[in-house]
This record gives structure tokens, C-alpha cells and sequence, in this order.
């Protein structure tokens, strides 16, 4: 005896692969967005890295598998106001993860702004949409005193 | 569900290690922050800012099994850190929760009249004076200073300490800071253990007492002392009255566990190794202390890479290969048995690779088969592989594929964009004669709108993770067995894969994951791509260990943040040996003309203002002190992957082959009383990890157990999101 359910309204169905039981959708997240990173990012140190703190691999992400992102939201607590720059570096990559090519496509790039204790946001791209698979997200003080710099990205679908 | 209230003044550099540790527990928590360090802070609770002396804030905490003080002082000179809980310290009725003081600041330099007056006049530790440290306290682990400071200790760096803790009768190498004092915050900062005021805790310890926590029903209990030594080499020791962890009526006073810094775990990589909290054992510790049963206790396992391996037969050492697999042996019979004793399930990822392509005598086939090496060396490395495949059988040692000649250079999966005549093995369905596709050719990523027509008839559907691809067009393997393989891509996966498990069986293994676990540890942490995740599910694997960067050094990916990849487990990498690669192996513990990182103390760091290397050859206590220090280092980066990052802790036994003793290999650590074969101290880095960690494992029943790797996989999919 197959099981069958009201689809569409009006119409009997059995229940198969191709008209599975509707189901409602528990703990559905009401936004959807995603937090993709928190991190703390010693800029003690001069010279340019990622907010993960790599300095020596310049083709190491900061993200993956981002591809599902309209955009990305930087939130971010800088305790120094120290003259900072920041470059957003991103890419798009095959079925294996790997980039299509070498190198990375320059998104934004800048002075980070805020100044010591002040929290701010910046939209990774500013304008349009993303969707980019990987993104580089680089930060350099270029003066003043050291400080650290506490993260949080989210993505936005 | 069992609930602590957490109390921090400085949200900011509240350290997310905390909660995370406790939700990996399954205990609940309620983070409340007080509006200062000073007396007069208002605690903020769910309920409303209390006044931290108020009766409504000492009925609030009623309400939770212990309270946990998560902030700490730099230095003894601070005024302010933790004085609005000094109130507390009197809440001693039976109805009250048990407090935990992490490395509490309790100087004299706080200057509040408030908190020096209601602070209790029986409290049995005496406190600390940063004009008067050597009247006031201890200075701990020979008293020299750490560069930085011990309280930010991470994954290297450690200070050492065996305790002893009375009531269970163990001891345990722990980091051990009761406080720390330098004259700056993070330079020159010196580790200190606390002095004792022996009256007051005679009165205390002979005052009846009625809380939950007081196990032996009175009022004051030593838990924890340093250990007294064990070999007259070492002279490190300290008078009776020197103590590292006290009760103090239903207030535990405890070392340094976690530090406070802005950040969290859910990411790691060799680059974030400077936020590891490898003190966490006495969170751990103290929540047992105080009753707080966990919902979960977390699996302790570990892993080894290279089951089978020989090193350099050269000086200092000279090992033959007979001598070197013969100390293997013994190693393994060794882990054996102790997995047998307790339990758990000692991983080893197999040097694979060296049936087809290489002839390097430091592959796992090689050693059992190659010409190149000795007939009286292959004979013990073949006792080796059946006491493994035994192991395996029974699931004491399980083994996997760990294959270092997939990729280029040192090996891994997708290192570099063509392995240059890559050899795969015969048979099966992806090896010679059948002529296999090895790149993906042409292909449509989303079928639904590729034209009719486009696609031959022989176009092949491939799966990886959401895509499915049509492919046509591929170039193909031919019959042989030799070629140059583009290694991105999901048909290269499948054939690397395969002519590993077609080693494994041919070994005399029955799979090549391990077997019912489903996992491995990849060569160089390198578990390739989605297309390699993909092969890998497709050959019945659960998950492998995996850098964040899973492609390094080709370092162009990084594995997702929660390290699940559609259901995949991406286990975080925390690997502990004596050496640096760099090094070739391990010259031991410490090795005066070792080369750079080429030794424990050299590679993590240990060497806290040259007391080990000036003191190497004129004073044995200095090969006590590195001992300590390795084994605190170690078990506390193996209990930071236990309980924060749930990953794969792991060493290789041929790196620290040579340092020890041949006639007693498997002999504990004795100083200079067991020598090794160039006449230092002898030290067997696996034996050591175990039995230290067996100890802490037994002293935390209530927190950790011996467990598998399944197990943690288990956790992982019980405690993160997917």
C-alpha cells in the first residue's frame, strides 16, 4: 500500500523520490548569513599579512569555499589607531579547490579606518556582488604602535 | 545539564577558549562581567547589575554548580584585577557554590582597603609581595625568566612541573604558574608557586567543615604540591610548605589555566600555534574538584605517522637498520600493550608509495623488501608489520595510508599541478592494464544547461560534494602503468587512492583506513581537495587529519572553518616531536652540538635564559629540567587538541629513534642514570607522551577517557555545527 499526501492542494500523490513528503523546516537560521571568520590579528609586528597572520604564502587564502556569498561584512575592533592599510584580495577556483590561475584579483584596498578602540565595518565589495571563492584579506601597519585587530566576518547569501 | 557562571571584567580579551572548552563538555554557562576589577564592580547578570557583596548576587550564584574567575594579573604590582571577589571568599555555607580562582591576584600591592580588610584572616596561602618575592613566595622551574611570560604560554615555550596531588596519589607533568611576576608585564616574567602559612592550615585542616566539595570534610586541604624528586640528579626541589593548588573551604585556589586574550579556536593552523592554551589542565582539574560532571567526558587518542621508518645511519648515533627497526619493534610492542591496557586505539598512518614509486629505505616497503637494505633489518621489519596487522585486526593499532610520493616533493595529496612519472599499481579498477581517464578533459558544471549534442554518448557523470559534472573528452591513462598525472582532479584522487589500499592489502592489511574508524592521518597534512574528500568517501573513508591549509606547501587552499566537508571529517593537525624536519631527527631532550631545532629544547623553545644549555655538562638537573619541560609542553598541546580543537594529536617514531637506549628502549627517563649510545640521557618520546598523559587521564576520570578516533569524530558531529 503506497503512502500518498495531498500535493498541491488538490492533487493525490504517492510518496517517491520525485514527490517526497512536504516537510517544515525547524531551526531554519532567520537570516541568511553565515559567520565565516573571528580572529585576532597581531599587528605588533610591521609588514603586510593576512588577518590569520601569514606572512610567507602569498597564495594562501584567508577564506574558502566562499562562492556562496553576495557579500562578505568585515566587523572589526581595532585597539590602536596606528596607520594601517588593508588590501581584500579574492579569486574564483575550479571543482577541486584549485585557483584558475595564479595571483589574485585586487577587490579593495585602502586605509583601514577607525581609530584606537573603535569598532567598524567595512562590505567586502563595497558595491554589487561577490561570490568570488577565495579572498586574501591582508593588513599592514605602516606606522605608530603596535596594536591588535579582533575580527569577525560574515557572509551574506 | 550542569551550569557554571563565568565572571570576567574584560569582555574584550575574554578568551572564547573557556566557553568553548565547556561546551565540548556539555556544560552549560552564564557569562557575567563586572564593571571593574575593583571592589565597587557591579556584577552584570541576566538578573541585573549586583553588587558584587550583595546578598542577591550570592543568591544569583546559588543557582550554579561553581564560579569560575576567568581574569588574571600580568603582575604582582597590579592593584585591581579580581578585588570585587574577595566578598566571596567568605560565602563558605553548604548552600554556596564551589569558587574556582585561576592564578588569582591576591598581592599586596592591592591597595583597596576594602578588599585588604574583608580579605580572611585564616586564609592559609600567604600573600604575594612584589617587593618580598623570595619572602612571600617560590620561584618555580629553576626561577628563571621566560622571555615573554609564561602566563601566554602557547604551543611552545612551556614551563615545566611534575605535581603531586595528594588526595589521588599522582603524579602528573602539568603547567604549573601559580603566579607570575617580572619587572615588566610580558618581558623577563618569572614563574612563582605559592608559600603556604603552615598555622593556618593546621587550624584549617583540623576545622570540621560541611560543603560538597570538602572531600575529607575540613575546612583547609593541600590538593597539589611539587613533586618530590625521584632521582638524587635532580636538585630541584621545595620546602614542605610550598604549594601549587589549595581548598580553602568551598574556594579552590589554582594555577594559571587560560590566559586572557581575544580569540577563538574554530580556525587553526600553524599560524594561530601562539594562541594555544596548553594550561588548560587545571580548568579541567578544577571542574571536577567542584562536582561539575560533565554531560561529556572528551577521547583521549593519539597517533603516530611512519609506523615503519629508518633514519640516518650516521653520527652521533650509527644506528644499524637492524638496530633502528629493532628499537621499533619494541616500541610498538610497547604501544600495544598499552593501547590493550586502556582502552584506546593508537593510530598509524603507513609510509605507502615505496611498492611502486620510490625506493627509499625509509618507506614502510622498502624496509620490509628493498634490496637496499640489510636481510637481517627486513626480517625485524617484517615482525613489525605483522605485530601492526595483528594490532590492526584487533583494533589496538590501526593503520591507514599516509602516502608521501603522491604529490611532488615531500609528498601528500595535490602537492604541485603534475606528478612527473607517476606510477600506479595493477589490477583493481583504476590500475594497469585498465585504461582510466586521469584529468577531467572537457566538462559541463551544470548539465541542466548543457546543449544536446555537446556531450558524446561516453561523456561520464561525476560527482563532487553539490556539483555534478558532465566530462568528455578526458586524456586517458593508456595500459601502462607509468605517467605523468595532473593531480587536481577527482580521477587522480581515485587512482592515488587506490594504488594506496592495493599497497595496504598487499602489506597484509584489510583496508587501508584504518579499519571500522574510516579515517587516516595524510602525509604532510595535506589531504588534497574536495575532488580528493570525494575519492576518499567513495573508498568507505569517515575523514582524514588535514592542515588548515590542506595543500601546503603548494598553499593555494584552506579547509573550512568547522573542518566538515559534507559530512567529511577535516581533523585539525597538532603534531609533537623532538625535531623540526629540518632536522633530519631528533639528537633527544637536548644535544649541545645538535644543529638548529634539532632537538625538544632547541625546537619548542624551552631553553628559559639558557638554564638547560649552560648547564647541560656540568649539572644533571638540567636534563630534569628539559625532561619537565618537554612533557609539560606535550601533554599540554595533546590536552589543547583533546579538548578545544577535538583534532588529531600525533609524533613520528623514526624522528626519535635514536636517542635511546638499545639495550632498554622502552625505559622510562631516569636522567643520566639510563644513557642512550652516545652517553646522554636516554629518553623514549612515545612511552613518555603515554604514560604522562595515562596519568592525567586517571586523575581527570570525571572529564577525559581513553578513546578512539571514532570517538572524536563522534563528538565532533555531537558538539559542532555542521
Amino acid at each position: 500500500m503506497p503512502v500518498r499526501f495531498l500535493k498541491n492542494a488538490s492533487e493525490l500523490a504517492d510518496v517517491s523520490w520525485e514527490s517526497p513528503l512536504p516537510v517544515a523546516v525547524t531551526n531554519a537560521k532567520p537570516v541568511p548569513a553565515d559567520t565565516l571568520l573571528i580572529a585576532t590579528t597581531n599587528l605588533f609586528p610591521t609588514g603586510e599579512r593576512d588577518l590569520l597572520g601569514s606572512t610567507g604564502a602569498p597564495e594562501l587564502p584567508t577564506l574558502d569555499a566562499c562562492g556562496q556569498y553576495r557579500k562578505l561584512i568585515w566587523f572589526y575592533f581595532r585597539e590602536g589607531a596606528a596607520d594601517t592599510t588593508y588590501t581584500i584580495l579574492a579569486r574564483v577556483t575550479d571543482h577541486n579547490g584549485a585557483p584558475l590561475g595564479a595571483g589574485w584579483l585586487t577587490i579593495a584596498s585602502g586605509t583601514l579606518p577607525g581609530g584606537a578602540n573603535s569598532w567598524n565595518r567595512l562590505e567586502i565589495p563595497d558595491t554589487g556582488d561577490a561570490y568570488y571563492d577565495q579572498y586574501r584579506i591582508l593588513v599592514n601597519r605602516t606606522g605608530g604602535s603596535g596594536y591588535y585587530l579582533i575580527s569577525k566576518i560574515v557572509g551574506v547569501r | 545539564m550542569p551550569k557554571v557562571c563565568l565572571i570576567t571584567s574584560n569582555l574584550t580579551r575574554f578568551n572564547k577558549v573557556w566557553t568553548q572548552v565547556l561546551r565540548h563538555l556539555g556544560i552549560d554557562y552564564t557569562l557575567c562581567v563586572a564593571t571593574s576589577g575593583g571592589v565597587g564592580a557591579t556584577i552584570q547578570t541576566p538578573q541585573g547589575g549586583l553588587a558584587a557583596n550583595s546578598t542577591d548576587l550570592r543568591n544569583y550564584f546559588r543557582l550554579f554548580d561553581a564560579v569560575i574567575l576567568c581574569d588574571h594579573a600580568l603582575t604582582l604590582s597590579e592593584t585591581a584585577v579580581i578585588n570585587y571577589s574577595v566578598y566571596w571568599l567568605s560565602w563558605n555555607a553548604p548552600e554556596d557554590p564551589p569558587f574556582l580562582f585561576f592564578n588569582p591576584h591576591f598581592s599586596t600591592a592591592i591597595t583597596e582597603s576594602a578588599y585588604n580588610s574583608n580579605f580572611p584572616s585564616d586564609f592559609p596561602i600567604v600573600r604575594p609581595n612584589p617587593s618580598d618575592l623570595a619572602g612571600t613566595l617560590y620561584a618555580a622551574d629553576g626561577g628563571s625568566p621566560s622571555a615573554f611570560t609564561p602566563l601566554f604560554t602557547g604551543a611552545a615555550a612551556a614551563r615545566g612541573a611534575c605535581v603531586l596531588f595528594l588526595a589521588e596519589n599522582i603524579r602528573a607533568h602539568v603547567m604549573t604558574v601559580c603566579n607570575a611576576h617580572g619587572a615588566s608585564r610580558t618581558a623577563n616574567v618569572v614563574p612563582y608557586y605559592w608559600r603556604l602559612n603552615p598555622t593556618q592550615h593546621s587550624t584549617l585542616a583540623n576545622t570540621n567543615y560541611t560543603h560538597r566539595v570538602a572531600r575529607n570534610g575540613r575546612a583547609g586541604e593541600i590538593l597539589a604540591v611539587p613533586a618530590p624528586p625521584t632521582n638524587p640528579e635532580d636538585t630541584e626541589t621545595y620546602p614542605s610548605d610550598c604549594v601549587v593548588a589549595y581548598r580553602y573551604r568551598n574556594i579552590f585556589w589554582l594555577p594559571h589555566t587560560i590566559r586572557s586574550f581575544f580569540d577563538t579556536m574554530n580556525l587553526h593552523s600553524w599560524y594561530t600555534l601562539g594562541n594555544w592554551t596548553p594550561m588548560l589542565f587545571w580548568l579541567l582539574y578544577g571542574l571536577q574538584l567542584a562536582g561539575v560532571r560533565p554531560r561529556y567526558r572528551l577521547p583521549v587518542q593519539m597517533e603516530t605517522d611512519h609506523p615503519i621508518e629508518s633514519g640516518a645511519n650516521t653520527p652521533p648515533f650509527n644506528f644499524s637498520y637492524r638496530q633502528q627497526m629493532e628499537a621499533l619493534l619494541a616500541k610498538h610492542d610497547y604501544m600495544r600493550e598499552f593501547a590493550r591496557r586502556t582502552g584506546t586505539a593508537i593510530i598509524h598512518g603507513v609510509r605507502v608509495g615505496g611498492r611502486h614509486r620510490t625506493t627509499s629505505a625509509s618507506f614502510h616497503w622498502q624496509m620490509m623488501y628493498g634490496t637496499g637494505v640489510p636481510a637481517d633489518a627486513r626480517a625485524v621489519a617484517q615482525q613489525i608489520n605483522q605485530l601492526l596487522v595483528a594490532g590492526h585486526r584487533e583494533g589496538t593499532t590501526p593503520c591507514g595510508v599516509h602516502d608521501h610520493t603522491a604529490g611532488n616533493f615531500q609528498g601528500g595529496y595535490w602537492l604541485g599541478d603534475v606528478r612527473a612519472g607517476f606510477r600506479r599499481h595493477s589490477g583493481m579498477r583504476y590500475g594497469a592494464p585498465a585504461n582510466v581517464p586521469i584529468s577531467r578533459g572537457r566538462c559541463c558544471v551544470a548539465p541542466h544547461v548543457l546543449p544536446a549534442g555537446v556531450a558524446p554518448p561516453n561523456a561520464l557523470t561525476v560527482q563532487v560534494g553539490d556539483a555534478e559534472m558532465v566530462e568528455w573528452d578526458h586524456t586517458m591513462s593508456g595500459t601502462g602503468d607509468t605517467f605523468d598525472l595532473p593531480l587536481g582532479n577527482i580521477h587522480a584522487a581515485r587512482i592515488v587512492i587506490e594504488s594506496e589500499i592495493e599497497e595496504m592489502l598487499a602489506l597484509g592489511f584489510p583496508d587501508g583506513h584504518c579499519a571500522g574508524h574510516k579515517y587516516t592521518n595524510t602525509a604532510a597534512n595535506a589531504s588534497g581537495g574536495e575532488c580528493y574528500w570525494q575519492a576518499l568517501k567513495e573508498f568507505g573513508f569517515r575523514g582524514v587529519r588535514s592542515a588548515s591549509a590542506c595543500n601546503e606547501p603548494h598553499r593555494t587552499k584552506r579547509v573550512v572553518s568547522n573542518r566538515l566537508w559534507h559530512g567529511f571529517h577535516l581533523i585539525t593537525d597538532a603534531g609533537f616531536d623532538l625535531a623540526h624536519p629540518s632536522a633530519g631527527y631528533s639528537r633527544g631532550l637536548y644535544y649541545p652540538d645538535s644543529p638548529s631545532e634539532g632537538d625538544g629544547v632547541r625546537h619548542w623553545q624551552l631553553d628559559h635564559g639558557n638554564d638547560i644549555s649552560a648547564n647541560w655538562t656540568t649539572s644533571a638537573v638540567a636534563a630534569w629540567r628539559a625532561y619537565r619541560r618537554v612533557v609539560c609542553q606535550g601533554i599540554g598541546n595533546w590536552l589543547f587538541t583533546t579538548a578545544v580543537v577535538l583534532g588529531g594529536f600525533y609524533i613520528h617514531l623514526g624522528t626519535q629513534l635514536m636517542i635511546i637506549s638499545l639495550s632498554d628502549p622502552n625505559a622510562r627517563f631516569n636522567g643520566w642514570s639510563v644513557q642512550n649510545v652516545i652517553g646522554h640521557p636516554h629518553y623514549n618520546h612515545a612511552v613518555e607522551l603515554l604514560e604522562n598523559m595515562d596519568a592525567v587521564v586517571r586523575l581527570l576520570s570525571d572529564v577525559l577517557y581513553w578513546g578512539t578516533i571514532t570517538d572524536v569524530m563522534d563528538h565532533r558531529e555531537r558538539v559542532l555545527e555542521g
